[in-house]
């Protein structure tokens, strides 16, 4: 027989992709925010809806455009400016002020705060004061996913949203496994009043479309991080419960379990010992279909405005953000839905290939 | 038959009342009030308008006097829509929701059905090809992405559609909330059409009519039937929460639906709006799941003689 190996070569070569995208996206979350120069609330207040690019900012129009600005502000002319780039230090800039009465050195002050000069210094004055030069580095700043409307690194923010997404998904659906399992575990195997009253109840909540509950949870439990989780996590223990319900009742006749009652085993024994190591299957292959709903879900309640609240953000915020500057910056939508979509279509696949390998085809709806 | 119906709907009673009592004490937990602001209220007033609305009485005593208006078919009055009741809200916000959902089922049925169908008798072909495509695009494409992108393409870009509001119904008005709507009920009724009729054609009784020569036209026929369960099955769910408004579509597209009042209300403490949506969605759930269960009976005798 060559056809559980077969199965298993083919099941690695197609899980390989998706796993491939998975770990990507999922390294890309958790280190990139270190390795990203930006802070994912660093507001950059001169560069404000900027469009992805690969080139570094800032520009030679974003620089003349920020010494205009300076001189206005100061009510100073330029009588002239060169940007200098050299292949050891950062480009710098020497500009030259004019005015009609003595310059002060304190328009120095023009420069600090600003995301496109660093630390400016005088270089010289002719003897009536009226023309001073001024030297400054320009700082060098890359934002390869554009900026957001306040001027925050998309990228960066991308991928912190990632991991918030990502955490809630699998924490999500881990307190669902644990809940679900135990409940529908005891609810199968206890059986009898007990058991009807349980899946009683998990019917009648059933009777309410799921995210209608996680609204009037997060009602409840106020907007943050822990309280979303908490919310979906109640909700969607429910498919768990019976699913394991299901795959309890149909194992509790088995002989193996009488054999080890017989023994005197107790209860939580035996379902640890012999039930749930015989309905892992489904338990996994469901498992694989509720950590995208969850991620899905979390976007879908952050998209609403009830998630996740900034300065954290999560990849439904960062599209909630993206379609409402959908006209002046396409950007701002695009990049979190592409992660988005890459991570669901990874999940989706790897969910597939798990099920076939476990035995049941795909195409259950949801 | 008569007697399966009315025992549903006396099982239904105990649901309704249980989720009407669940989600009325949650609701009420939740830290905030429907008159909070900016600038806090004279607490004279404040006290006066909790007393006109009767939230200065006991939880259990609201509860109760709840119920029996609910009894009476009164949802109450709104608290921020000062001068409307909920049934007036409701009545306005429900055909808007009803006539978008009706909508989209039909043209997601219509097209789903067929496009399964052939997807599953020809694995190659044009048909599967594109149900592939609609079922892979709905699963990681979810509607807050699709919505804004139509609306730039269209509206934006193309200037050929309304990018929002209701208009009283304007069918260009309608056309993008019904595609947003309709696709991922699309992907999923095609999704399962597709299988179910690859399961039912596999089946040792299909084999037994082309055995018998029976043309391809009919022994295809026999098959449909069967893999329509499933999907009545997941229409009697889907359709209540079609109905009852998808708050996405709405939240963007701006429509005076049902979902949108829900949303605005649940963020603005309108006990009224929340309670009364909740009930209504439950009462779809349990009244669409018993039309799509007698369907099934009518389908599948073996589920009749149970």
């Amino acid at each position: 027989m060559s056809e559980p190996a077969s199965i298993k070569a083919s099941f690695a070569r197609s899980i390989s992709p998706a796993l491939a995208v998975l770990s990507l996206i999922t390294a890309a979350c958790l280190i990139g925010p270190w390795l990203s120069p930006h802070g994912h609330d660093e507001v950059h207040r001169d560069y404000l809806l900027i469009p992805p690019s690969l080139a570094a900012h800032p520009t030679k129009a974003e620089t003349e455009a920020a010494l205009a600005s300076i001189g206005q502000a100061l009510h100073l002319k330029i009588a002239g400016f060169e940007i200098t780039h050299s292949a050891t230090a950062s480009p710098t800039l020497r500009a030259t002020f004019s005015a009609d009465a003595p310059i002060d050195s304190r328009i120095l002050r023009g420069f600090t705060g600003s995301d496109i000069f660093g630390e400016p210094h005088i270089i010289g004055q002719n003897e009536d004061g009226r023309r001073v030069s001024v030297r400054a580095p320009l700082r060098s700043m890359h934002f390869l996913f554009g900026t957001d409307a306040n001027g925050r690194d998309l990228l960066t923010r991308v991928l912190v949203a990632g991991r918030i997404s990502l955490a809630v998904g699998l924490l999500a659906s881990l307190v669902a496994l644990v809940f679900g399992v135990t409940y529908g575990a005891l609810a199968g195997y206890l059986g009898g009043l007990t058991g009807a009253l349980m899946m009683r109840f998990v019917e009648i909540v059933y009777a309410l479309p799921f995210i209608f509950l996680v609204i009037v949870l997060t009602m409840v439990l106020g907007r943050g991080l822990a309280l979303i989780l908490i919310a979906i996590a109640s909700v969607e223990w429910l498919d768990m419960a019976r699913i394991v319900r299901a795959q309890t009742l149909s194992l509790k006749h088995r002989d193996f379990v009488t054999a080890s009652e017989a023994l005197g085993a107790a209860t939580p024994a035996i379902l640890w010992r012999h039930i749930l190591p015989n309905a892992f299957g489904p338990i996994a292959a469901y498992l694989t279909i509720l950590v995208p709903r969850v991620i899905l879900l979390e976007s879908f309640v952050s998209f609403l405005g009830l998630g996740v609240q900034e300065p954290l953000t999560s990849w439904g915020v960062l599209i909630a953000d993206g379609a409402r500057t959908i006209q002046s910056a396409v950007h701002l939508l695009v990049f979190p839905s592409l992660f988005l979509a890459a991570t669901l279509a990874a999940l989706n696949a790897l969910s597939q290939d798990l099920r076939a390998f476990a035995g049941r085809g795909p195409g259950d709806a949801q | 038959m008569m007697s399966v119906i009315l025992r549903r709907l006396m099982a239904a009673i105990p649901t309704l009342f249980v989720i009407a009592a669940l989600s009325f004490f949650l609701m009420r937990l939740a830290p905030g009030g429907p008159f909070d602001t900016e600038r806090p209220l004279d607490p004279a007033i404040a006290a006066n308008l909790r007393r006109i609305y009767k939230l200065d009485l006991p939880l259990w005593q609201q509860f109760l006097l709840y119920m029996s208006s609910l009894l009476q078919g009164d949802f109450g009055p709104s608290l921020h829509w000062r001068d409307f009741s909920v049934n007036e809200l409701f009545a306005r916000a429900l055909p808007v929701s009803l006539r978008l959902g009706g909508a989209a089922l039909v043209i997601a049925f219509c097209l789903g059905v067929p496009i399964g169908y052939r997807a599953a008798l020809a694995p190659r072909g044009f048909p599967a090809r594109l149900a592939g495509l609609i079922i892979l695009g709905a699963l990681i494409v979810p509607p807050f992405v699709v919505a804004p992108l139509l609306q730039l393409l269209f509206g934006l870009d193309l200037h050929l559609l309304p990018i929002g509001g209701w208009e009283d119904g304007a069918f260009s008005h309608q056309i993008l909330p019904v595609t947003v709507l309709c696709l991922p009920l699309l992907a999923a009724i095609a999704n399962l059409t597709r299988a179910s009729m690859r399961d039912a054609l596999a089946e040792p009784h299909m084999r037994t009519l082309r055995a018998f020569g029976l043309p391809a036209r009919v022994i295809e026929t026999h098959a449909l039937r069967a893999a329509l369960l499933p999907v009545i099955a997941y229409l009697g769910l889907a359709t209540a929460n079609v109905l009852t408004g998808s708050m996405v579509v709405e939240t963007i597209f701006g429509l005076p639906g049902m979902g949108r009042y829900f949303v605005d209300a649940a963020l603005g403490r309108d006990y009224p709006i929340v309670m009364g949506t909740v009930i209504i969605v439950a009462l779809m759930v349990i009244g669409f799941n018993l039309i799509a269960d007698l369907l099934l009976a009518w389908l599948d005798p073996r589920i009749r003689r149970e």
